[in-house]
């Protein structure tokens, strides 16, 4: 008997099937592949756009300080001033209940009057774009009232951000790192079903009474299994890279022993779900549980250290989270056999030796009675 | 010859007593059918036989071969079809057959097998598109593919339409003159009756009895049922029923209205008196008939149950 040759077929069949399941397609594809592009449309934009405001500006009585206020506000280009010149109040008013213009700024009567009034509409008073032109308002008048007194300021403030890589990581590759790492650990913990459907359909007997080598069974379906998740990777990544712009420097050593692993401890986490689940809706049940645990808890769309406190001990457990932040630290910092690196891939392989093993034994404790 | 050997298999499943005591032998080229109620033991005793589950208790042999030493070998000779048909779905009719045909050493030809089971017209066709008798047909069709010395079919039948179950008789005969030998189990007592060359009846993981359907049947006694209708109604059929009682040969006698049914060891007897005593008085029977005893009634006769299908 041909081992190589019973490989082979076994590996095409594999590959067959997995393209022709609609299912396949779906989840493992075009569903990572929306809803990256979903969220990078949502949360990273598709272009670099700075923050802007419309105004709208009232000056009650024009005066020397008033005019040189209007001059100044003229010269921000964060606000944008409706129609170009000072209107009246009651134009500004309804232009701020129409939502025409977010806040109208109403400039002091006098010289001596020195207050600047800022108007905005009550439903906006404690959103983001209100906080933000209040920010720059109170800024400006600080600014010109140090202006005023013609004293230069002592401190200023430069702000910029900061990552501990080579890179600068922005939200769009935090995103594609997060999808990737997502699809990834689906297709891991979702694909085992065939298993369930193997065995409610006899076929796992069946092949067990041939002479047909389970072990060659089970690599060739791993390696068809890997082959998807390259394409995965592969996609995603083009989509992120030439679609929206995302940054990777890759470290290919500490990838691809990153990708094996997390890709193995996934499909293991995935066959100990299998091993226990009577029904496909059992399996898809619990797949989808952990699933959706980890999708919001282990740093895919949003820093794990943005969540509570009280939940940061459940993110520390989560594989995913693990297997995100390799994949960040090999795909965008391509930094690679760091002690951290050496420390998400134990957590990785711990969770697939444990489910592998506990997941045999269900499978061998239990067969006959699940299988007669 | 004996090709399969199994002596008093046992088989318990926690407090489920799935195989008691199970002996049989079976020769070369014949169809040996093993037939039972739900729960009789008859799929653990076969998955014992095929490798699948080892037995608490007993031997199985094939020939001088057993799974202890020789799973391999016997691999190599044995094709089963099992009761769930246990196909890739999402792979074409050939695909399957191409599969399996890479785990024997020894094949027989795609082609040939795709004619013996009908399905040359629909091998480019995704399993899952197939019919239920299609499908039932490849699964015989994959357990022929290392074109085995002995094939076990298990409920091959089970859940298809009158004609598609023909059509599985006709290629479980076309194995027979292959000089197949192959061992069925069924649910359907009229198969196993056209099928088999000899039958196993087991019931509550014990062989209740074992032999030709012809001798099975000649065991029972001579007693038949026989069913008739008199044109005249309830009581000339009240007088018929008094009729019978006196004779000897007649044991039973039950009637509902102008219909009546007996029980004699002699039937053929009974009817020509019967006939007789009915044209005498001028009375006229509208319906007659005698039931054929079949092995449904040797199970009842054996096992003291009612057959259910």
């Amino acid at each position: 008997m041909n081992y190589q040759k019973q490989f082979t077929h076994m590996f095409l069949a594999h590959l067959k099937m997995t393209f022709r399941e609609k299912q396949a397609w779906f989840w493992g594809i075009f569903f990572p592949v929306i809803l990256m592009v979903l969220f990078m449309f949502i949360f990273a934009g598709g272009t670099n756009r700075e923050f802007q405001a419309d105004i709208a500006v009232v000056d009650p009585s024009p005066n020397e300080a008033s005019q040189m206020l209007l001059e100044q506000i003229r010269q921000l280009p964060v606000f944008t001033i409706e129609s170009g010149e000072p209107v009246n109040r009651e134009q500004a008013e309804q232009w701020i209940k129409d939502k025409k213009v977010d806040a109208a700024l109403i400039l002091p009567e006098s010289a001596e009057a020195g207050t600047v009034q800022l108007i905005v509409n009550k439903e906006n008073e404690q959103s983001a774009v209100t906080q933000a032109i209040a920010g720059i308002v109170e800024q400006f008048i600080q600014q010109a009232n140090l202006a005023a007194a013609g004293v230069q300021p002592a401190y200023s403030l430069q702000f910029s951000a900061v990552t501990s890589g080579s890179g600068e990581l922005e939200y769009r590759d935090f995103l594609l790192t997060g999808m990737i790492a997502l699809a990834i650990a689906q297709s891991g913990l979702f694909g085992m079903s065939d298993m369930v459907e193997m065995r409610r359909k006899g076929l796992l007997k069946r092949l067990r009474m041939t002479p047909a080598r389970m072990g060659l069974y089970g690599l060739s379906d791993m390696i068809n299994r890997l082959v998807f998740c390259v394409i995965q990777i592969v996609l995603l990544s083009a989509i992120g890279v030439f679609g929206f712009g995302a940054n990777v420097h890759i470290h290919l050593g500490g990838l691809i022993v990153l990708f094996l692993a997390g890709a193995l401890a996934f499909a293991a986490m995935g066959y100990f779900i299998s091993s226990f689940s009577k029904t496909m809706e059992a399996y898809m049940g619990v797949a989808n549980i952990a699933s959706f645990l980890m999708m919001f808890l282990s740093g895919v769309f949003i820093p794990v250290e943005t969540l509570p406190d009280w939940l940061q001990p459940v993110a520390d457990v989560l594989p995913l989270t693990y297997f995100v932040d390799g994949l960040r630290t090999t795909m965008v910092y391509a930094s690679g056999f760091s002690s951290s690196y050496w420390m998400e891939l134990g957590v990785l392989a711990g969770w697939g030796v444990i489910t592998y093993i506990i997941g045999s034994f269900l499978y061998k404790s239990k067969s006959i009675a699940a299988t007669r | 010859m004996s090709v399969l050997s199994v002596s008093h298999l046992r088989k318990h499943f926690g407090s489920v007593r799935a195989v008691e005591d199970i002996s049989f032998e079976v020769e070369a080229g014949e169809i040996f059918t093993i037939i039972g109620p739900n729960g009789a033991g008859k799929t653990t005793t076969l998955e014992m036989v095929e490798g699948l589950v080892p037995p608490d208790g007993g031997t199985i042999t094939y020939g001088s071969m057993t799974w202890e030493k020789n799973a391999d070998e016997i691999k190599m000779k044995i094709g089963v079809q099992p009761q769930s048909g246990a196909l890739f779905d999402l792979l074409t009719v050939e695909e399957n057959m191409k599969l399996f045909s890479t785990f024997y050493s020894k094949q027989r030809p795609v082609d040939e097998i795709l004619n013996i089971v009908n399905l040359t017209e629909h091998r480019r066709k995704l399993v899952k598109n197939l019919s239920g008798g299609q499908r039932q047909r490849l699964a015989i069709g994959l357990a022929m593919i290392n074109d085995p010395e002995i094939l076990f079919l298990d409920e091959p039948t089970t859940g298809l339409d009158p004609q598609a179950r023909r059509n599985i008789w006709d290629i479980v005969r076309e194995l027979k003159q292959l000089g197949k030998t192959v061992i069925l189990t069924t649910h359907y007592m009229e198969e196993a009756e056209t099928l088999s060359d000899r039958v196993c009846i087991v019931d509550q993981g014990r062989v209740v009895t074992m032999d030709t359907p012809a001798a099975l049947i000649g065991r029972l006694t001579r007693e038949r049922e026989v069913r008739l209708t008199m044109t005249d109604g309830a009581g000339a059929a009240a007088e018929v029923e008094r009729h019978l009682r006196e004779l000897s040969s007649v044991m039973r006698v039950e009637r509902e209205g102008k219909a009546l049914r007996f029980w004699s060891v002699q039937p053929e007897e009974s009817i020509y008196d019967l006939i007789g005593f009915a044209r005498d008085r001028g009375y006229s029977i509208e319906q007659m008939s005698i039931r054929e005893m079949s092995l449904e009634d040797v199970f009842i006769a054996f096992t003291g149950k009612e057959w259910r299908d």
